[in-house]
């Protein structure tokens, strides 16, 4: 029986696809333990998808499911079993999300091998610049700090201005959730926002008038405290013509970063994975043109109702709001493109494999 | 002579955190006898733990990262200079590791040039399945007992709690990844004493087994892990349910574990012990059963007796923590409640002690500024910094003072 099983690992290595259920041929064993059922699934994924070189192959083959979840386990059918331990399944019934997850670990572990270039120059700070903070959503305002630093423009300085940026309440919160899990991963979206509506309140980081009142408390001028409720007004405000241009995350490829973002965790120390975060993986997430992200129905009222809430406070507030303090509220999608309210875990599962196997966007 | 290592990998809630406790407080007595734990600070082997196994725990695996392989390097230094000299490394969760990681790590270590030897503590499922619970309620978890236990019985295991459990606590499958490749003398149990045994019996059993026994060191208990009631640990996973969203892990440890858990509600030994229900006593006796037979089939050294895995039968009144008596919990929950004055009080006094402190500072610092001398110098700097001259000056005498500061 175990001979079976050994034929078919032999066969998807070669790049085979049939399923476990279909095969019947056999070899001899290489090694004491056949691999799990996890890890030649998502190897025949990986086949049916395109081509694998035997180095990849060996990579899933070799693998680990992250020890948070299930580990290897037999395959039904595959030979004698202990009647302790993890039971066989059918590899085809191993569900999307725990492929993706291997799928995530296997990302992360190549992430972390990753060469990085030189961190780039940043020029020196220049003299005649508009001293600055920047507050609000991290999607928007952790960018454009960068791109600000790197033209000589570093936040900080002598009565700097405090620009808190906004947008639909919406995208707030689903930029909010995307940074956090690109930065050391996060719950699943619709986790994530449930525990957020228990709280009944929106978290600090987008609460814009709560933003803008704790730098007035804080001492800083009225007349320095700057709210926007469009990004692209932030540009006149900090002294620049225009904003780095702004990618939005699928919803697959925000679920996936949230996955490897979690497995790179143990792998690289903070500084070098925020570099690794940022300069690669966001790169190989931006080429997903799937969904946008959304708040799923359920909470949209509950959404809605915090929107009019910072209308009413950004009307009231003793700072300066750029903008329609309206345009907090939640946007209506276009009908063609009208976003999902949760990932996928089939869609991630795919986009992990795209980028295993390092399939340019147009091929697939 | 031999090197070797003795690599203690589980299981959770089995005296660990004592015995781990002990080595690194002697770890100066142990190294002049030629055994080598190597640790700077107590939690080091769960460290390098965490980073064999590539495992998240609440951020502390950013201080994880390349810890497994500074472990296994420092092992392998000793050795260098002490051939025959002895290695422990101990961590609980280690027994979670896959086949492939246990592989990694003894490979690290030297094998199989090493004398590797796997040392695992057990203890019967009756009182492990409730420990666990607590455990996980001790770490921040919200879920009642009686969804803990559905998750455990759940065959697929298909859950992070059934995932977890049983892969640090099937003793034959832990000894499946561990010791596959190992002689069965290589391969050691030390069972924890049934209840009601002598207090050190475990430490005797773990001290004979590590080879201890001839050494004078000091087994005094300082860190533990001990357990909590069913009021008790009502009290803590609801505080969790509450407190979760507001209280982050970083102060979660020291207010609610530490102060609240380990040094309060601990200490009330008079409410009713959490057990296992009386229906789970009917899977779980066969289930240990078993294990017992694979573990003394495969003839393995074992300190104590494997019968010590057969579970106490049901108590006669028990107790269940998912419907408490209120009237114990909310006891439980006054005694935390004074804790947290106590504990506030003695910060408020730290702060104002600091207030003070900062005051008489500032005061001291004032007399200074207002002393002529000071108040000659910043004028004249002030002067010179206003005019292109002045400035050149005092760069000239800055330069020749031999400080770059451009304070006055």
């Amino acid at each position: 029986m175990n001979r079976r099983a050994w034929g078919w690992v032999a066969h998807l290595t070669d790049g085979g696809t049939t399923p476990w259920a279909d095969w019947s041929g056999e070899a001899e064993p290489c090694a004491e333990v056949v691999p799990g059922a996890q890890q030649l699934e998502l190897l025949r994924r990986l086949n049916l998808a395109g081509g694998v070189g035997a180095e990849l192959a060996t990579t899933v083959v070799a693998s680990d499911p992250p020890r948070r979840s299930r580990p290897s386990l037999p395959l039904v059918g595959g030979g004698d079993v202990p009647d302790h331990g993890p039971r066989p399944v059918d590899p085809a019934d191993v569900p999307d999300g725990e492929l993706a997850r291997l799928a995530s670990v296997l990302l992360a572990q190549r992430l972390a091998s990753t060469t990085l270039e030189p961190a780039p120059e940043v020029l020196r700070p220049r003299v005649w610049r508009t001293r600055y903070h920047l507050r609000g959503d991290p999607e928007v305002v952790v960018p454009l700090r960068r791109h600000l630093v790197a033209d000589g423009r570093p936040p900080g300085g002598r009565h700097p201005r405090v620009v808190i940026v906004g947008t639909d309440t919406g995208q707030l919160l689903v930029d909010l959730w995307t940074a956090q899990s690109l930065r050391h991963g996060a719950p699943p979206w619709h986790e994530w926002l449930a525990a957020t509506v228990r709280q009944g309140r929106l978290p600090e980081q987008v609460d814009l008038p709560r933003l803008a009142r704790r730098e007035l408390d804080a001492g800083v001028d009225r007349r320095a405290v700057h709210v926007v409720t469009d990004p692209a007004l932030a540009a006149g405000l900090l002294g620049v013509r225009r904003l780095p241009d702004r990618p939005v995350l699928s919803a697959a490829a925000a679920d996936l970063g949230r996955r490897v973002a979690s497995a790179l965790r143990p792998m690289a120390r903070p500084p070098r994975r925020a570099r690794l975060t940022t300069e690669v993986l966001r790169p190989w997430l931006e080429t997903d043109d799937g969904p946008a992200l959304v708040v799923p129905p359920r909470h949209r009222e509950w959404v809605t109702g915090r929107a009019e809430h910072m209308v009413g406070e950004l009307t009231r507030g003793r700072y300066r709001v750029h903008g329609d303090p309206a345009l907090v509220r939640p946007t209506e999608r276009p009908a063609d493109n009208p976003g999902v309210g949760a990932a996928a875990s089939s869609r991630t599962l795919a986009l992990a494999v795209r980028l295993l196997l390092g399939t340019p966007r147009d091929e697939s | 002579m031999t090197r070797r290592v003795l690599l203690h990998v589980g299981t959770p809630k089995t005296g660990t955190s004592h015995f781990q406790d002990v080595l690194f407080r002697n770890q100066r007595i142990l190294r002049k006898q030629g055994v080598l734990y190597p640790a700077e600070r107590f939690d080091a082997h769960f460290l390098a733990a965490l980073d064999l196994m590539q495992l998240p725990w609440g951020g502390l695996e950013d201080e994880a990262v390349g810890a497994w392989d500074a472990l296994a390097e420092k092992v392998r230094h000793f050795h260098d200079r002490h051939p025959d000299g002895t290695a422990i490394i101990s961590h609980e969760i280690l027994a979670i590791a896959s086949r492939a990681q246990a592989e990694r790590a003894m490979a690290s270590l030297g094998h199989p040039d090493t004398e590797i030897h796997v040392v695992l503590s057990v203890r019967d499922l009756v009182r492990q399945i409730p420990a666990e619970w607590q455990e996980n309620v001790k770490h921040r978890r919200e879920l009642p007992y009686g969804k803990f236990l559905a998750q455990v019985r759940d065959p697929e295991r298909a859950t992070p709690i059934g995932s977890w459990f049983w892969g640090v606590q099937e003793v034959p499958d832990i000894l499946d990844r561990w010791a596959a490749g190992l002689p069965a003398e290589r391969v050691h149990l030390v069972t924890v004493p049934r209840p009601g045994s002598p207090p050190d019996l475990l430490w005797q059993r773990f001290s004979t087994t590590f080879g201890l026994d001839d050494l004078e060191l000091d087994v005094e208990a300082e860190r533990a892990n001990p357990s909590l009631g069913v009021p008790e640990t009502t009290v803590v996973r609801r505080i969790n349910v509450k407190a979760n969203k507001v209280v982050p892990p970083a102060d979660y440890r020291p207010l609610v574990r530490e102060l609240l858990a380990h040094q309060t509600l601990s200490r009330r030994r008079r409410s009713p012990r959490l057990n296992l229900p009386p229906a789970d006593h009917a899977w779980v006796a066969p289930l240990q059963q078993s294990w017992i037979d694979t573990v003394r089939d495969r003839g393995y050294d074992v300190c104590g007796d494997l019968d010590d895995l057969v579970g106490d039968p049901p108590p006669a009144d028990w107790a269940d923590p998912d419907h408490p008596d209120e009237a114990q919990v909310a006891d439980a929950a006054i005694d935390a409640i004074r804790a947290l004055l106590v504990d506030n009080a003695r910060l408020m006094h730290v702060e104002h002690d600091l207030h003070e402190r900062v005051g008489h500072l500032e005061r001291e610092l004032e007399k200074a500024y207002l002393r002529p001398t000071y108040r000659w110098r910043e004028k004249t700097v002030r002067r010179l910094q206003a005019s292109r001259v002045g400035r050149l000056a005092l760069r000239g005498y800055r330069f020749a003072r031999g400080r770059s500061s451009r304070s006055a």
